[in-house]
């Protein structure tokens, strides 16, 4: 008897056991990859950002107009607990898109190593595409260390540092610092009239948050190294001296009390730090919430400084930027139609122009200041222009599956310790090589 | 016709417990990425690794500091809440319901509230810097950021936990603080002589809920911390996405997990053992 119902037992979880399976097998890639008579379905995953995913319904919408035979699916990609994470439990439970947008170069990297992405440049017409965008440098610092190119850039924000001009001219200046000693002579004379004012407020600065690199480290190592890459393929090839003058300027920064690392509520609108780290996404928020942050009257832009004595209209910053990857996991046939919308949407700098009014977002193009096609826009948007101007000056995150590693360890070894007053700049260089080499073997 | 009435929670179970938990159980022994269609056993390093990891370690031991912070202050709190409620004469339920409510804000929305309230420039800091001449740095110690962490937990549950005790404080039969009155226990020793034993029910579910909410603490370091300064927040949680979701290592993540299932229930199992013990002098089996 006692048999029996073990018996029953197991067959019941067995049943479960394969209704469940079942359930994942329908629901997985198989939806994607439908075929309809001759139609092909693609689903493509939009940011959740309600503007980009109207943008991309949009496209699709005018696409399948023209293009009777290819069906579109636009629909935002899961953000819980973050859209990477999202995105990879759906690689991992066989429900990927086809294409998606809003992939950093990191995040690519982790996906091209494990083969759940396919290179663009293999796809008919590539070299078409990066022609008619007009994206030949822009897509330059984008090739991964296999040769490939996995990700096509569709925005680029060229980080730039906001200064308070109203504050500067306080202080005698009429345009911000390029060079380190020029930001600590600002920042002397800014204590000595606001001894509680700083020239930055950033608490990651004391952090080790991985992607909290690129807002720091990244924008002032890249202008000090020209953009010298820092890792390439699975060696670190930072330039040592860069980055040990990167280090300098942040240690010198904290040694002057000019930097705050305490958690600030919007600091450089309320006038605690005079300094700040921006991309295009802060002006509607500013619109919004403080309409007297206005261009040229409050605030200016500028590249980051660079080390004295090098040439300031030389330098690079970090790019903010994310783009579009066609997945491993559709079918050939869905691979190519998708590739075939990309080029179409791309073809047409109007597209572009469109997507900049509707997201705000900088397409990742080289002519983007100089197109005629996006010069009205720029003169209604003059805080915008230098994000533009920039686009080939900004270098795109590394392309390290292990990048989230590697940045937590610029911040553990070498930033925190050196803002924080523990290490000197050349040991902690000395000490982040050492554990980045450990983790690149 | 037993076991068909009970197929629909066995399936529940077998669907979304027993599988994940065996397929958890086999991860746990590769060095699987979550989107790598390849992968391969690695035995027991992976709680290896776990067992000579410095955030680890760090996740076991920040999970009892926040404890011993949290849980006296959460028991406290809801039963002095619940004495109160208890004693008034009308509108109780308002205002349990009332106490309630911060248990139903969500946890993302709450730390970006606590941010605002002690950022550098809030008045708050502006106060204590101008007036008292104190510049503190809340999440930047490691003392004060799971304080302000474990404080801002105890706010959201204390309102909950002092339901589960007003219900107990309901009750406990009026005869039993007749008798204690007439052999002299009043005030504050028929709190502690009649009250509190008289409780044990609400204390031992209290208790157990509180001690495993904190294996599971994640929203609030996630926000308000990121897990530091120097891993003073870091819990297993933390732990358990930044491996899985973060770096990718998802058979190094679900072995944490498993870690940190085997720490919580024999935590759960001390404190139950402890708890008992207590009861057991009262008179409670």
């Amino acid at each position: 008897m006692k048999k029996r119902k073990w018996f029953k037992l197991a067959s019941l979880l067995l049943a479960a056991a394969v209704i469940g399976t079942g359930c994942q097998g329908q629901t997985g890639n198989e939806q994607g990859q439908k075929k309809e008579g001759s139609t092909v379905q693609i689903d493509f995953w939009a940011a959740p950002n309600p503007t980009q995913q109207a943008f991309w319904k949009k496209m699709a919408d005018r696409y399948m107009k023209e293009h009777q035979n290819v069906k579109i699916k636009v629909s935002p990609m899961p953000e819980s607990p973050s859209s990477e994470a999202g995105i990879q439990s759906a690689i991992a439970a066989g429900n990927a898109p086809v294409i998606s947008e809003n992939i950093s170069r990191g995040f690519a990297a982790q996906l091209a190593d494990s083969r759940a992405i396919v290179p663009l440049d293999q796809f008919e017409g590539f070299d078409d595409l990066i022609d008619k965008r007009q994206m030949k440098s822009t897509i330059s610092t984008w090739k991964f260390a296999d040769g490939h190119q996995y990700v096509l850039p569709i925005y680029s924000n060229a980080m730039l540092f906001g200064w308070r001009i109203d504050i500067l001219k306080e202080l005698g200046y009429n345009a911000p610092p390029k060079t380190y000693s020029e930001v600590m002579e600002v920042g002397k004379k800014l204590k000595e009239k606001y001894p509680n004012k700083f020239l930055w407020a950033r608490a990651d600065l004391v952090k080790p948050t991985w992607w909290a690199r690129w807002f720091d480290f990244f924008m002032i190592y890249n202008a000090a190294s020209s953009g010298a890459h820092f890792i390439d393929g699975n060696k670190l090839s930072a330039d040592r001296d860069a980055g040990v003058k990167t280090l300098q300027f942040f240690a010198d920064l904290s040694k002057n009390k000019l930097v705050l690392t305490k958690e600030t509520k919007d600091p450089f609108e309320s006038g605690v730090s005079v300094m700040s780290d921006l991309g295009p996404w802060t002006f509607p928020y500013w619109a919004e919430k403080f309409p007297e942050m206005k261009f040229n009257e409050k605030y200016v832009l500028s590249m980051p400084p660079v080390p004295d004595g090098m040439d300031p209209s030389q330098a690079k910053t970090f790019a903010d930027t994310k783009g579009l990857v066609i997945y491993a996991s559709a079918t050939k046939e869905q691979q190519q139609a998708a590739f075939d919308f990309v080029k179409w949407v791309y073809s047409d700098p109007q597209n572009d122009l469109e997507w900049l009014k509707e997201t705000n977002l900088p397409p990742a193009r080289d002519d983007l200041s100089t197109n005629k096609a996006f010069v009205s826009y720029f003169e209604e948007h003059p805080q915008l222009k230098l994000y533009a101007e920039n686009i080939p000056n900004a270098i795109p995150p590394m392309d390290n599956a292990k990048m989230v590693e590697l940045q937590e360890l610029i911040g553990k070894e070498a930033l925190n310790p050196v803002v924080k007053g523990e290490k000197t700049p050349e040991k902690a260089w000395e000490d982040m090589e050492k554990a980045i080499n450990g983790v690149l073997k | 016709m037993g076991w068909l009435l009970a197929s629909p929670y066995l399936i529940y179970s077998a669907i979304f417990f027993l599988i994940p938990l065996f397929w958890a159980l086999f991860l746990a022994f590769t060095n699987w990425n979550l989107i790598s269609p390849e992968y391969e056993t690695v035995g027991m390093q992976n709680f290896l690794d776990a067992f000579f990891s410095p955030s680890v370690r760090a996740a076991f031991w920040v999970t009892y500091k926040f404890m011993l912070m949290f849980v006296p202050i959460v028991i406290a709190g809801s039963l002095f809440l619940a004495l109160i409620i208890h004693h008034l004469p009308r509108w109780k339920g308002l205002f349990a319901v009332g106490y309630f409510l911060p248990y139903l804000a969500s946890g993302v929305a709450s730390s970006i509230v606590v941010k605002g309230v002690i950022s550098y420039n809030s008045p708050l800091n502006q106060f204590l810097r101008n007036a008292l001449g104190w510049d503190v740095d809340w999440l930047g110690s490691p003392i004060l950021a799971p304080l302000v962490i474990a404080l801002m937990m105890a706010w959201k549950f204390v309102g909950y936990y002092a339901l589960l005790f007003l219900a107990g404080l309901e009750s406990i039969p009026k005869e039993v603080y007749e008798a204690a009155e007439i052999d002299g226990a009043v005030g504050w020793k028929r709190v502690w002589h009649v009250t509190i034993p008289m409780l044990y029910p609400s204390f031992y579910t209290v208790t157990i809920l509180a001690v495993g909410l904190m294996f599971g603490i994640f929203t609030e370091p996630y926000v308000l911390t990121g897990g530091g300064p120097e891993y003073a927040t870091h819990t297993w949680q933390l732990e358990i996405y930044n491996q899985a979701f973060e770096k990718l290592n998802a058979g190094y993540g679900t072995a944490v997990a498993i870690i940190n299932s085997i720490v919580t229930f024999a935590s759960i199992f001390v404190f139950r053992k402890v708890l008992e013990k207590w009861g057991g002098k009262h008179g409670w089996e």
